[in-house]
């Protein structure tokens, strides 16, 4: 096992550096700059856009503005060599000038902690979204399963189906209507987002989808697996019916479960896009959209590659739970 | 604690193999229609495609006529927060630009379900081959496989629609039905990889079992054995993420219109695709004060679109699967 | 299941613990410093704070690099320049307490207040206008606005780096202006001609020394003295000369005759950021409210970013402080923003049109919307220059070369509906160019709404009719977004109406079409754009935008050389009434030639809580109501 885990780890970097050159290539291709701001005001103007271009690098030929976000290279303004990719060094921002990547995704503002930071709130607000997906789903989806035809099954259903079929952006507005707007329960305005209330419902809009997703994987994948032999055979061992349930049954439902809820963390924490917007959350989702918008380009690359590492780490994980979950699987050949 | 559902064992099934295929279609069916929910959702279905197919004669107004004027207006047996009066002309009132909104979700249904449909279709069987393939195969297969799933995970999704409907928008495959080709071309390329993922990890516990040891040991090719006996009971995550996938795609589809690359709109009445429930719960979420319907009828068709292939889906899960053989 | 349940509810103490992390940290729970007047008293029911929706959250807030509203919008808040605008729009003196222009406007002089000083209490002088001046110009700084300072002398060579004054270029000139008077001599010698291309190539790579450009840089006419004119004192501890209570005198030499310039001096890009702040805080000084010291009249307390800003007065303001904290929230969905008004949650928001019948049908919300002219004036554009595509494949020149097509496609245009039915009222419909509110707003146009008269133009036209135009296979190309979708969907359907002529949709992705409007050759064949006011004078309207060598006009291919003739008059005419008449004619002069079908003028349109009494506002106020006249806001802090 430790040998596989050590072998997944080298395969980070391939991954990495595929993610990184494609999102180079599309991103290049892309018509406009960083420069293009929107047509109804002052143009930069060509020397400005001279001496921008020279000191973010992008007067270079386009391999070694690959190579040089990746690797590094030496700055033509300053003269000293800046290394890239490989040594966590993200880039300046296009946009935000002066700001560089990692700075605007990983550092709080002063006298706060990592967990204030752009990233640290996304980060957060996905874990909670992920704890409320499976402390809801997995409980939803057994009871369904268990009363398959039921008014709980239904009533499953229906939480379920509205979890799919109303956009998180539809959802969100009703729940401020309704909790900030008739109920006055809590404010539209957040002051304070160390506060525990206020991210109730974003959490809750956020990981409404997986958690939907996550009860209806485990219904299916509970009614598949009540119909085995084991489950019998537990049964009428005499084993206690929660012991079947959670021994037996569950643990050998739960790997579809666990196959999406480890991709589902890495698009929590980033794609909360819908979700930052509607309540003003301070988090990384959007940094990701309006790069694309503002082709600020190493803040595109950085995000990506925040995500890509999320990814990978998350689906790594989920193959080590598959072994924990089910013993019989093996990865060594 | 009864469990409604018969069971046969796996070497019972495995019994199966020699058994005529052409029973399994014929048994599945008549244990489908016995399933009311199941055909409740069919029903829906067969409706939402009638209504797309003949939407052009079904509509009471014209989708795309704009009436100086009257916007906003509130249906008949609505009153609004707003002052405005309603029209009897138009049931679910009109939008921003003073269109019928029944016309426009009925003539919506035609690219949502179109738009949720197609890439479904080849995201599972994309995802499915491959997934079985990695899992079934192992090592550096799978290996080789998986990275690339995580590679196209991490792709930045929202770029590549920019590009793609940038730079072929003009081509031949960009103008096919407005768009709507390459839509799903791209939809499925960045969609495929959650099956994949999926399916690989049923494959990798599936193989194990001693049912598959048992196909081995009769002699059952690994072609025969991944497809006639490891898919059929991977069946129910393919189900639910089917159910899930098609809602998903039809706000998905929104989700592009409010960034920009989504499909393009329609100005020709005589065009099949003109607007899309996504693009409608769009307009509808700014104007919620103004002229809830907007939002509610498009929400309401893909709630009910999602209830219909849920109960299909499971009424097609329970026909399909193989314990269930012979069982009625 | 017991242990089932303890794992779920670890998960749910954990979230909650994640949520409430780094809880104990001090910046986050401070609240704001209390107001520095006018204590609220025992009995008010509200806090003596303004907070206003400002949407989306600034990305750069640096005077000489920020362009966008919303961070100009904080930088007007804690900067003031040497001039400002009042509420009719008129510069009127800011820092400076007076200017004056030599006999022949190319010499502009600023008399600085005595005594000004920054919020932390420290002096202001010309020499700090001096830095900030120079500092938009310097190529390092690179800001999105450098070349709006482009009238002072050597500014636009110390930028680009490049003047014919240095001795490589100056070379390159002399030996291609033989080569080219060799050629022309002889225009079919091909030797020759190549020659001279070579020295053209030669020309366009030949560059200054660094010591060159440091004596451009050294020589750019910005410069603070005494009155009399003697050079500020650098104090020898300092190595600057910042403390020089003297130095109140800023001269500023201009290339050419620019009476307008007073203006200039009054928008962000002269705000005066302290150098030692900027040294300080490096490149990431201007996030820190500890290094925006300013000279407005607030002062930058609080910033959280994405989350709040907050305001306090400033005490050492030279003029009237306001009386009130203000706060900056960055909601940008506007259906929230309206919950949170609707709940007494923001005192100001800008109002959405698709919110607007609810405004209507409650009569507190529609006593409490302002709504009044703005600063943008958008256009339908036709493009001229570039080469269209038709469905067969066949490429062709744009249809709007013919001026009756222009003038059918320009009558046919319905402003007032379109204002109506899209925009919900919420923008003005307009025949001229610069907005009502604005100096040389000149309502005479020679086109009105008239679908009759356009269709008669487009019969009278080279293509005679819809049909040869329908034929080309037209596309309408926009920049995809809900909003815009419901405009071009209009758009097309009125054009369909009114002339017959089909138009298809082409949504792209916003900075594609933003790119490739920049592109003369690829500027499409209808693109809705328009202009905000950078300053309000008829040069910023007319000049800056129409002249057929600015960038805009570049790219959609527009010339009139009769109106640039009258512009160049205009731009360096001393008598203002005369300037004024020469602005108007050259107005006219466009409007006559229909290079667009004139559209609409923005409208601010706000939501004000009733308690925010003192507003006034003004056509530039695309921030929020009153943004010009902070001094004049109060809030009834009893006011239930």
């Amino acid at each position: 096992m430790a040998t596989y885990f050590i072998r997944r780890m080298f395969w980070l970097f391939p991954v990495l550096l595929t993610v990184s050159l494609v999102t180079f290539i599309i991103m290049r291709s892309a018509p406009g700059g960083p420069w293009d701001t929107d047509s109804d005001r002052r143009q930069v103007d060509a020397s400005t856009r001279k001496s921008l271009d020279a000191y973010y690098g992008l007067d270079k030929p386009l391999w070694r503005q690959f190579t040089a976000y990746v690797f590094g290279d030496i700055n033509s303004v300053t003269k000293k060599f800046s290394c890239g990719m490989i040594c966590g060094n993200l880039g300046p921002s296009y946009r935000q000038r002066g700001r560089t990547v990692q700075s605007i995704l990983f550092s709080a503002p002063p006298l706060q902690s990592f967990w204030q930071s752009r990233f640290g709130y996304s980060l957060r607000l996905g874990l909670i979204a992920l704890s409320f997906a499976i402390v809801l789903g997995i409980p939803i989806g057994v009871v369904a399963a268990l009363k398959q035809n039921t008014l709980w099954d239904y009533i499953g259903l229906f939480i379920a189906t509205s979890g799919i079929s109303v956009p998180s952006f539809v959802l969100a507005i009703f729940l401020i209507i309704i909790f900030g707007s008739w109920l006055h329960w809590i404010d539209i305005i957040v002051d304070n987002w160390n506060e525990v209330k206020y991210w109730l419902m974003p959490a809750t809009v956020l990981g409404f989808g997986t958690m939907a997703y996550t009860a209806r994987l485990t219904r299916s994948s509970m009614l598949e697996v009540m119909r085995q032999d084991y489950v019998r055979t537990a049964r009428s061992k005499g084993l206690a019916e929660r012991i079947v349930i959670i021994k037996h049954m569950l643990k050998n439902a739960l790997i579809p479960v666990v196959t999406i809820l480890g991709p589902a963390l890495a698009g929590l924490v980033t794609g909360s896009f819908i979700i930052e917007t509607m309540f003003s959350f301070p988090g990384m989702g959007r940094a990701y959209v309006q790069a694309i918008g503002q082709r600020d380009y190493s803040m595109i690359m950085g995000t990506t590659m925040v995500y890509a590492l999320l990814v990978a780490v998350a689906n790594l994980s989920v193959d080590l739970v598959y072994v924990f979950i089910d013993p019989r699987i093996r990865f060594e050949e | 604690m009864a469990v409604k559902t018969s069971q046969t064992n796996e070497i019972e099934s495995e019994r199966d193999i020699f058994r005529s295929s052409k029973s399994l279609g014929a048994e599945a069916w008549a244990r489908l229609i016995k399933n009311k929910a199941a055909v409740a959702g069919l029903i829906i279905i067969i409706l939402f495609a009638f209504m797309a197919v003949f939407a052009s004669v079904i509509v009471p107004e014209n989708p795309l006529q704009i009436n100086d004027g009257k916007r906003f207006l509130p249906p008949p047996f609505f009153k609004g927060s707003t002052n405005i009066q309603s029209d009897p002309r138009f049931l679910l009132g009109t939008d921003s630009l003073g269109r019928d909104v029944l016309s426009r979700v009925i003539y919506g249904s035609r690219v949502s379900m179109v738009v949720g449909f197609f890439p479904t279709f080849i995201i599972l069987l994309m995802g499915t081959t491959i997934g079985m393939i990695a899992g079934y195969a192992g090592g550096r297969v799978d290996n080789i496989l998986m990275r690339l799933t995580d590679v196209i995970y991490a792709f930045p999704d929202l770029l590549f629609f920019i590009i793609v409907m940038v730079a072929l928008r003009d081509s031949f495959i960009g103008q096919l039905a407005n768009g709507l080709i390459l839509l799903f071309a791209a939809l499925a390329i960045v969609n495929w990889v959650g099956v994949a993922r999926l399916i690989r990890g049923q494959v990798l516990s599936l193989k194990q079992k001693e049912f598959v040891e048992a196909a081995h040991c009769i002699g059952a090719t690994d072609f025969r054995i991944m497809f006639r006996h490891i898919l059929p009971n991977s069946l129910s995550p393919l189900i639910v993420n089917m159910a899930f996938s098609i809602p998903g795609l039809i706000i998905f589809e929104a989700i592009l219109g409010y960034l920009g690359v989504g499909l393009r709109p329609s100005s020709n009445p005589a065009d099949i695709f003109i607007t899309s429930w996504g693009s409608l719960m769009l307009d509808g979420q700014s104007a919620i004060n103004a002229q809830p319907f907007l939002l509610l009828s498009p929400a309401i068709c893909v709630a009910l679109i999602v209830l219909a292939f849920t109960f299909l889906g499971d009424g097609l899960r329970d026909a399909l699967d193989p314990r269930m053989r012979g069982t009625q | 299941m017991r242990k089932l349940f303890a794992i779920l509810s670890l998960l749910v103490v954990a979230s909650m613990a994640l949520a409430a992390c780094g809880g104990g940290t001090p910046a986050a729970t401070d609240a704001p410093a209390p107001a520095a007047t006018d204590a609220p008293a025992p009995t008010a029911v509200r806090e003596n704070v303004l907070r206003i929706n400002l949407g989306t959250y600034p990305d750069v807030i640096d005077p000489q690099k920020s362009s966008y509203v919303n961070e100009i919008a904080h930088l007007k808040l804690f900067y003031e320049g040497l001039t400002k605008f009042n509420d009719k729009l008129e510069t009127v003196p800011g820092a400076a307490e007076s200017w004056a222009y030599n006999a022949d406007a190319t010499q502009l002089t600023f008399t600085l207040r005595s005594g000004l000083l920054y919020s932390d209490g420290s002096p202001l002088n010309a020499k700090r206008f001096e830095y900030a001046i120079k500092r938009n110009i310097d190529p390092a700084t690179a800001g999105e606005y450098a070349s709006i300072t482009d009238e002072i002398l050597n500014a636009p060579e110390w930028r680009a780096q490049l003047s014919p004054t240095c001795a490589a270029v100056a070379a390159a000139q002399t030996a291609y202006d033989a080569a080219k008077a060799a050629s022309d001599a002889a225009p079919t010698d091909t030797a020759l001609a190549e020659a001279t291309t070579a020295a053209a190539d030669a020309l366009s790579a030949a560059t200054c020394t660094e010591e060159e450009i440091a004596a451009i840089a050294a020589s750019v006419g910005v410069k603070a003295t005494h009155a009399d004119g003697a050079d500020c004192v650098v104090n020898a501890d300092t190595g600057n000369a910042y403390d020089d209570a003297d130095c109140n005198t800023l001269v500023l030499s201009l290339s050419k005759p620019a009476p307008y310039f007073h203006t200039i001096m009054g928008i962000w890009v002269a705000f005066p950021a302290k150098e030692e702040n900027i040294a300080d805080g490096g490149d990431i000084w201007w996030t820190s409210p500890v290094y925006q010291v300013g000279n407005g009249p607030f002062v930058w307390s609080i910033g959280e970013p994405f989350v709040r800003g907050i305001f306090t007065p400033n005490a050492n303001y030279w003029g009237d402080k306001p009386s009130y904290d203000l706060e900056y929230r960055y909601i940008v969905d506007s259906a929230v923003a309206f919950e949170a008004y609707k709940n007494g949650e923001l005192d100001i928001i800008a109002s959405a049109a698709e919110d607007l019948p609810t405004i209507q049908a409650d009569p507190n919300l529609s006593a409490q919307h302002m709504q009044y002219a703005g600063a943008c004036t958008t256009l339908i554009k036709f493009g001229l220059a570039a080469k269209y595509t038709a469905p067969d494949g066949t490429t062709y020149d744009s249809p709007f070369l013919d001026k009756k097509v222009r003038e059918a496609f320009a009558l046919a245009f319905d402003a007032e509906g379109w204002t109506k039915d899209v925009d919900g009222g919420l923008s003005a419909a307009t025949w001229t160019w610069i907005p009502p509110g604005f100096p040389g707003y000149d309502a005479n146009s020679p086109l009105h709404f008239d679908p009759e008269a356009g269709k008669a133009a487009l019969a009278a036209s080279s293509y005679g009719g819809p049909d040869a135009l329908n034929a080309l296979g037209l596309k309408l190309t926009f920049g995809d977004s809900p909003r815009n979708r419901q405009r071009s969907e209009w758009i097309v359907a009125k054009y369909k109406e009114y002339l017959g002529v089909d138009i298809a949709l082409d949504p792209i992705d916003a900075t594609t079409f933003t790119a490739i409007t920049k592109d003369p050759a690829t500027f499409p064949l209808f693109a809705r754009q328009g202009w905000c006011a950078d300053y309000p004078d008829q040069q910023n309207w007319l000049s800056v935008y129409w002249r057929s060598d600015t960038t805009f006009a570049q790219r959609q291919g527009y010339v009139n050389t009769e109106m640039d003739a009258l512009l160049a008059q205009a731009d360096v005419e001393l008598d203002p009434a005369k300037r004024a008449d020469l602005y108007a004619q050259a107005q006219q002069l466009l409007l006559a030639d229909i290079p667009s079908a004139f559209g609409y003028n923005s409208l601010n349109h706000y939501l004000v809580q009733p308690w925010v009494k003192g507003i006034v506002t003004t056509p530039q106020d695309s921030d929020w109501p009153g943004s010009f006249s902070v001094a004049t806001i109060t809030i009834d802090t009893m006011m239930p």
